[in-house]
């Protein structure tokens, strides 16, 4: 009887600890989604247009010898919004962006542009497909 | 940030998995701990699970599962699958995602058949493309000789450290070997159709050594690894006759086979360290990196040998963890002896193991198997000239599953499987010490290996990707 009574005693202490973790640790994670933009109504993928920067810096990749300087570039997005970013290429590769499948050749020297909405969830790579080196990695947070 | 750009590309993945958010880790994290206290308190005293209650289902039902045109169809199956892989690996394109050999193998069976077997039962062994194989050239032998051929005493020391090692070796060659050093699969169509080539002279030459059914309770790794986890569910084969029995009961008598630890410990270490590869251990990885390839070894070496350094210590924190918990059982009084203690717990793990894996790779199963069922499928050797079913143009749907999706499918394993481990580890403290009270206080070590297991699992996935 005794010990049953210590075990429920430790089950409530259990859930308390608990409920004192979750409080803590919520606050902190769930922080951005209330700042989450309404998502977009947009179906297309396709829409890669190059269109002039809105306020935002937009993220350049420099691509020398192949590589991307500075390694490869984490960039973070919330669902909903438009993904932009830059190539600079001093080799002449094409661009895969995974998940979304979006292709663009880009010229020794040249610079291509990327715009899309971001409408999956997750976390692709983006890389030179004929040297299959990753140069971005774009992480879609919901 | 790394010295060495490393060499990675996501082979298979194209969409990889967000890392769980904190307070999702905390509520996982808490349900364990609750759970774990509860099961505490409404423990049973005497043992369940010890006997499965086996009963055969119709003979009818049966015979038809069971008999031989089933088994001729099932074995042709496989071996023909076998060798569209091979085929398809060595003749398709290079682009992995393209090939057919890739997919079918790590994610389609690979992952495919630990789901199945929990749910039907062994149904690797119908279609085990080398047991197949193995039966036809003895039924040939003994058809052209007019006796059955003799084979050597497999001997029963080595148990099921073939399978085990040979585990840790398919996996080495699924995340290490391939250059692209990649998460999921980074191997190459080609080397891997090479590597089952050579599999398959290595497995029919230790079938013709010790027999077939004898090598694949063995030494066949995916037999062994598949039916590993067919343990746990309700369905099983005795004399040939199909029957239903105790969910989890048949598992408890699955490691009484040396090498079977082995086996259940290297399941578990393989999924951790793919699933920390690119999160936990990046920068311990990065590190090792650096400092081997500024000894001069070339990149690649020093990738696969860092890997390497990296899957094995896994293995190891992983035997280290459930022998603290064998040892620390062990001081409790009316314990049985430590080999004993050893071998009889480690069937509670094989829970862990499934649940790492769905864990770990159910969002990439299901992203990939759709590739396998349209363009795979039609299109097996990925050059853009066969719609053999019409599916050719069919693609992956990313958005099937949302991200919140995924992650309440990985943490909801990750609890189930620490349930389903502590009710199994329970149970075996029962059936080993007599009196009650010591079972119960044996169990806070198991609970302890087990809340371990767990949180480290949910700490992988927080991780992934960083």
């Amino acid at each position: 009887m005794n010990s049953n009574i210590t075990r429920v005693a430790l089950g409530i202490a259990a859930v308390a600890v608990a409920v004192l973790l979750l409080i803590v640790l919520k606050d902190d994670g769930s922080g951005g989604e209330e700042t989450t933009s309404t998502p977009t109504t947009t179906k297309s993928t396709s829409g890669t247009t190059k269109s002039p920067p809105t306020g935002n810096e937009i993220p350049t990749i420099v691509v020398k010898g192949g590589k991307p300087v500075g390694g490869v570039r984490d960039l973070s997005f919330e669902e909903g919004d438009r993904i932009r970013f830059e190539v600079e290429s001093d080799v002449s590769d094409e661009i895969h962006v995974h998940g979304y499948d979006l292709m663009k050749d880009v010229e020794a020297g040249g610079k291509v542009s990327f715009d899309f909405p971001a409408t999956i969830e997750g976390v692709f790579e983006a890389e030179l497909e004929e040297r299959k080196q990753p140069i971005a990695e774009l992480t879609v947070n919901p | 940030m790394s010295g060495f750009l490393l060499p990675m590309a996501h082979a298979l993945a194209s969409r990889q998995d967000l890392p769980i958010p904190a307070w999702l880790f905390a509520w996982g994290a808490s349900i364990v701990l609750i759970v774990s206290f509860f099961a505490l308190s409404v423990a049973w005293r005497t043992p369940k699970l010890e006997r499965d209650r086996w009963r055969p289902v119709g003979a009818g039902f049966s015979g038809v599962l069971l008999g031989r045109p089933a088994q001729l169809l099932c074995g042709a199956a496989g071996v023909f699958l076998l060798g569209v892989a091979v085929y398809s690996g060595l003749q398709g394109t290079e682009a992995p995602d393209r090939n057919f050999a890739l997919t079918f193998i790590f994610v389609t069976c690979w992952l495919g058949f630990p789901l199945f077997s929990v749910v039907f039962g062994d149904v690797f062994r119908p279609f085990n493309p080398w047991r197949a194989i193995g039966r036809a050239i003895g039924g040939a032998f003994t058809a052209i000789a007019g006796q059955r051929p003799a084979h050597l005493t497999y001997p029963d020391v080595l148990g099921r450290w073939p399978a085990a090692i040979g585990l840790l070796a398919f996996v080495w060659l699924e995340v290490v070997y391939g250059t692209s050093g990649g998460v999921a699969v980074g191997v190459s169509p080609q080397t891997t159709a090479t590597a089952a080539l050579l599999y398959t002279t290595y497995t029919l030459a230790m079938m013709a050594l010790f027999g077939v059914e004898k090598w694949c309770r063995t030494g066949e790794v995916f037999s062994v690894y598949f039916g590993m986890f067919s343990q746990l569910g309700a369905f099983g084969v005795k004399d040939g006759r199909l029957g239903r029995r105790l969910p989890l009961a048949a598992a408890s008598h699955w490691a009484t086979v040396p090498g079977s630890l082995a086996m259940v410990i290297a399941s578990i270490a393989t999924t951790s360290f793919d699933g920390a590869q690119e999160g936990a251990f990046k920068g311990g990885i990065e590190q090792t990196f650096d400092w081997l390839a500024g000894t001069g070894l070339s990149l690649t070496a020093s990738l696969r040998l860092t890997d390497t350094i990296f899957l094995l210590l896994c293995f190891a924190g992983v035997a280290a963890i459930y022998l603290i918990g064998v040892r620390g059982m062990e001081t409790v009084r009316g314990a049985p002896p430590l080999k004993k203690l050893r071998s009889g717990f480690a069937h509670t793990l094989i829970p862990i193991a499934f649940a790492y894996l769905v864990a770990h790779y159910f969002s990439l199963f299901v992203f990939q198997e759709q590739a396998q069922f349209t363009y795979l499928l039609s299109d097996p050797l990925g050059t853009a000239k066969t719609d053999l079913f019409g599916t050719a143009s069919g693609g992956v749907d990313f958005n099937l599953l949302t991200a919140n999706a995924i992650w309440y499918v990985q943490v909801g394993a990750l609890v189930i499987g620490h349930v389903v481990g502590l009710t199994l580890a329970h149970d075996r403290a029962t059936a080993y010490w007599g009196d009650f009270r010591q079972a119960a206080r044996s169990q806070y070590w198991m609970l302890a290996v087990m809340v371990s297991f767990t949180c480290f699992g949910l700490f992988l996935l927080s991780a992934s990707n960083s």
